[in-house]
């Protein structure tokens, strides 16, 4: 009876253990990677800042180049031993690169053959994956990818007679038990790696008698079905190393990541040693919150290593003076906001499971100097605001979106002040007044119309409209008085709520709708005139896309943060490649885009000139809703579109405006970004023209003090200001002629 | 007198309010709108042409002696675009991906190029003929679009934007289009 009970329970085991360990595929989460660096010969980036994102990919600055993963400088060169990388369209072996720089950028790339190279990749920064919710998260290594002191200091450690036991070491619990009662202390386990296995895969952690057994009789048959090679890798793949939130970290390729953020193969004795120290108890050893238990062990696993024969013992000792050497958490490498929009992308393709098992690879236009610009430019001037706030106690919030216009990449999103944690993301999820970001699209209307130009005359005058509810609106500008004519480009400058009432009233609300929708808005406004002041709330992904068009010359790019899903075996199964179309004719977005540039100038968003670098030509708009309950502000370079929102979550009023309180934070950002100025070539049916700011009169460049570049189409007449008008070179002399007889007068 | 000593001390008013707004710092609400004194009417100074039917373009009557056409623009030295270094290597790379059939990788590999120089047109064209090749027309005409509002100037490449156009709107059966784009590509750049 027993032996039937035997054969059958043995049988079943057998059966159990090779259906799971052959069948197992590990869940694989999906890998979600940064847009990756392109080096070239003329690329603005100093050798400081090429040295600093090496750093940001855990590149070693060295004296001398030994392994992948190392870089030394040497005068105005660096040498990069470039890992081996995976991109989205290729792969790379290992090589050697070299880097000649100057103050401002790198001036020639070469192989170690010392020939020229056009343009090299460093790989792509790992940002983050999906795992299920409360679900493993792991990177699988291959035996390849494993330092060889790895398992040599598990065995040392964990399971001394690993190699030659069958799955059970009857000798070791013995041993353990001895060992721990003299010190006290638990410093051996009994178990083998191969029981640990077991019990990660298969069973629960219940220290019961019957699963103790049970776990040992699983440790056997598998042992009696599979290599010690084989094992061992799936030892390293599978143990659970850690925890972060929901996520728990399985594996030693992952956890490697996650406490030094670099891959497996890099780690040194020490970190090796850390890492099997954690083994043992993950939460207990945690080397962030218990940095001291950590080190202990730490030192423990090295004197074991050295004392069995894996390591010399100077080397054991030199380790054991190393800190330990973890990153800081959410030290700029973790990027929630952004993660959340990509995962939003991808789920209007992708099943969850799909994500969370399938080993796919993302690729992102995520570029972190980017992202780390505008964390700080947010978190800083934010700090700053609260200072000077109304309510103590409750905190300014924001939201930061920046693209690259021309590809729709959306190469950073910043969703709350606190940028490494994951909550609310205000960057898609704030729907919030428009305010007088609207104004473009009203203007780009009435230009649009063909009775309207840059320099034609508006009236800035009080309003009263009569709504359907029959009440009066009467609207204010933000002075609270009134200017009277105007030309267009002075009143979206300066930003004049009653001339654009004027203006929209004339153009017709539906058509403006129409605009706004065809920039991007997903839903059709309420057509009241108030719209016309902004009364249309957007999140700050949607007011950028609107803007988009605005700094793309006319043409709709979709905003994108995924450029292509690889599946496992390295084949794309999804691209989002760049689309364009067109919204508006560049003539009239160019006479829009060069009034915007004179908000810079001379209107609301003129004080960003003192943290902009000189002579860069920006354009943009501020907005604030009523009662200055959110501070707007979208602008762009020649390369970079930034939309900024702050305001209070509870909807309090600021007491800040898109211009005190949007547009530092904006020019703080867009400073730091390395951008190049709006430049674009006048199309050829406009002219160029000089007015006078303040009435719209023609005036030769420079002629008042308030003479202001516009573009009109080519042959509209301008009425001229008196005694600023002349042509050619006696001009000048007049006018200093003119100028006395007016002072003498 | 009072008028000329008035206008004296606007003049220096305003400048002492350039000055200050050019020390203007961030940390401050920028001063209430008008700056400068601009928008005050200023004593002395002949009443501001203001059109007669404001809200309108054109406001002036033509050949009125209060109203001017810009000056004429001088006419452009004409442009050429070239690609750098490091785009030509990319597109001789998405041209043999081309060859090989993949448009997807070709399309990415032009899309690497198209970051570190966004403005070139000729980029633009290299992209909308790849996907005029994978069949995509509509999209390489939207690139043909694209292509000529950055060629401005350079008549060479917006010969090779119309083409482009060409050939994309007769794929679409726009065959008026079509041949209009070919006049304008042969007027700018005889084959």
């Amino acid at each position: 009876m027993v032996v039937i009970v035997a054969t059958v329970y043995g049988f079943y085991l057998n059966r159990e253990v090779t259906r799971q360990f052959e069948g197992r595929r590990w869940t694989l989460p999906a890998q979600i990677y940064a847009a990756p660096l392109e080096l070239y010969a003329g690329l603005t980036l100093p050798l400081g800042d090429l040295e600093h994102e090496l750093e940001r990919l855990q590149y070693r600055k060295v004296d001398k180049l030994d392994r992948p993963g190392t870089f030394r400088q040497q005068g105005s060169r660096v040498d990069i031993a470039l890992r081996p990388a995976r991109f989205s369209d290729e792969s790379r072996g290992a090589s050697v690169l070299s880097v000649s720089a100057n103050a401002t950028g790198i001036e020639a790339l070469r192989d170690s053959g010392g020939k020229d190279v056009p343009i090299v990749r460093l790989e792509p920064l790992l940002i983050g994956s999906i795992f299920p919710t409360h679900g493993e998260d792991r990177i699988v290594v291959t035996p390849q990818d494993v330092p060889p002191l790895l398992p040599a200091a598990l065995k040392a450690v964990e399971d001394r007679n690993f190699d030659s036991h069958h799955g059970v070491d009857p000798a070791a619990i013995a041993r353990a038990i001895w060992v721990n009662l003299r010190a006290g202390q638990i410093e051996q386990g009994g178990s083998t790696l191969t029981q640990q296995l077991v019990k990660s895969y298969f069973l629960d952690s219940r220290q019961t008698l019957g699963r103790k057994l049970h776990e040992a009789a699983m440790a056997l048959a598998l042992e009696a079905h599979f290599t010690k090679a084989d094992l061992m890798n799936a030892y390293i793949n599978e143990i659970f190393l850690g925890q972060d939130g929901d996520r728990a970290i399985h594996g030693f390729g992952l956890a490697s990541r996650f406490y030094f953020g670099k891959p497996l193969s890099e780690l040194d004795l020490s970190e090796v040693a850390l890492m099997v120290a954690v083994v043992r108890g993950p939460s207990y050893y945690d080397p962030r919150r218990h940095a001291d238990r950590a080190r202990r062990r730490r030192d423990l696993v090295l004197k074991l290593m050295a004392e069995r024969g894996v390591v010399r013992p100077a080397d054991a000792e030199a380790a054991a003076r190393k800190p330990l050497g973890v990153t800081t958490r959410g030290g700029g490498t973790y990027y929630p906001a952004y993660l959340d929009f990509v995962r939003r992308t991808l789920h209007r393709d992708y099943r969850t499971e799909d994500l969370t098992r399938e080993g796919l690879k993302i690729y992102t236009s995520l570029e972190p100097r980017a992202q780390d610009q505008a964390e700080r430019a947010l978190e800083q001037e934010l700090e700053r605001l609260d200072h000077a706030k109304k309510y103590p106690g409750t905190k300014l919030e924001g939201a930061v979106v920046v693209t690259s216009p021309q590809s729709g990449d959306v190469i950073a999103i910043v969703g709350s002040r606190n940028v490494g944690y994951d909550g609310f993301n205000r960057a898609l999820d704030a729907r919030r007044p428009f305010g007088s970001l609207v104004k473009p699209f009203i203007y780009l209307t009435a230009l649009e119309s063909g009775r309207y130009n840059a320099a034609t005359i508006v009236q800035d005058e009080p309003v009263s409209i009569k709504l359907a509810n029959g009440r009066l609106w009467q609207p204010e500008n933000f002075t609270r008085q009134t200017y009277g004519p105007v030309p267009v480009v002075r009143a979206l400058a300066e930003s004049l709520n009653l001339a654009t009432v004027g203006v929209g009233m004339d153009i017709g609300l539906p058509k403006i709708s129409a605009t706004l929708q065809r920039f991007g808005l997903p839903r059709a406004p309420a057509e009241v005139p108030s719209m016309l002041l902004g009364a249309i709330d957007v999140t700050p992904m949607e007011a950028a896309q609107m803007y988009n068009g605005l700094a793309d010359g006319g043409f709709r790019t979709p905003l994108r943060a995924v450029r292509s899903v690889i599946s496992e075996d390295g084949k794309t199964i999804r691209a989002f490649p760049l689309q364009v179309a067109p919204l508006a004719t560049p003539e009239n977005i160019y006479q829009l885009d060069r009034m915007l540039e004179q908000v810079m100038v001379r209107g609301t968003g003129r004080a960003a000139h003192t943290m902009l670098p000189a002579n860069l030509v920006v354009a943009g708009k501020s907005g604030t809703s009523s009662e200055l309950r959110d501070n707007w502000f979208a602008g762009f370079s020649g390369s970079h579109l930034a939309v900024v929102w702050v305001g209070y979550d509870n909807n309090l009023p600021t007491g800040f405006t898109g211009s005190s309180g949007a547009l530092p934070v904006w020019a703080r950002l867009m400073s730091g970004l390395g951008t190049t100025s709006w430049n674009v070539t006048m199309p050829d049916s406009l002219a160029e023209t000089w007015i006078d700011f303040s009435t719209g009169g023609l005036v030769e460049a420079g002629c008042a003090e308030d003479a202001v570049p516009i573009a009109v189409p080519a042959g509209t007449e301008i009425p001229i200001r008196a005694g600023c008008r002349q042509s050619g070179v006696e001009s000048i002399v007049k006018r200093a002629g003119e100028w006395l007889r007016d002072i003498m007068h | 007198m009072p008028a000329c000593a008035a206008r004296l001390a606007l003049t220096v008013l305003a400048a002492c309010c350039a000055l200050l707004a050019g020390c203007q710092s961030l940390r401050e609400e920028p001063p209430s709108f008008p700056q400068s004194g601009s928008s005050t009417p200023r004593p002395g100074q002949p009443p501001q042409p203001v059109s007669p039917q404001a809200g309108q373009a054109g406001q002036a009557t033509p050949g009125s002696p209060e109203a001017a056409q810009p000056p004429a623009q001088p006419p452009r030295p004409a442009k050429q675009y070239r690609l750098g270094a490091a785009s030509s290597a990319l597109v001789a790379q998405a041209h043999k991906q081309l060859v090989g059939g993949d448009f997807g990788l070709a399309a990415a590999t032009i899309e690497r190029a198209m970051r570190i120089e966004p403005d070139n047109p000729l980029l633009w064209i290299e992209l909308g003929r790849v996907r005029y090749t994978a069949g995509d027309v509509s999209q390489a005409d939207s690139m043909g679009r694209k292509a000529l509002a950055l060629a401005t100037g350079d008549p060479q490449a917006q010969a090779l934007a119309w083409r482009l156009r060409a050939d994309s709107l007769r794929s679409l059966r726009r065959n008026e289009e079509a041949a209009d784009a070919d006049r304008r590509a042969e007027g700018l750049s005889p084959r």
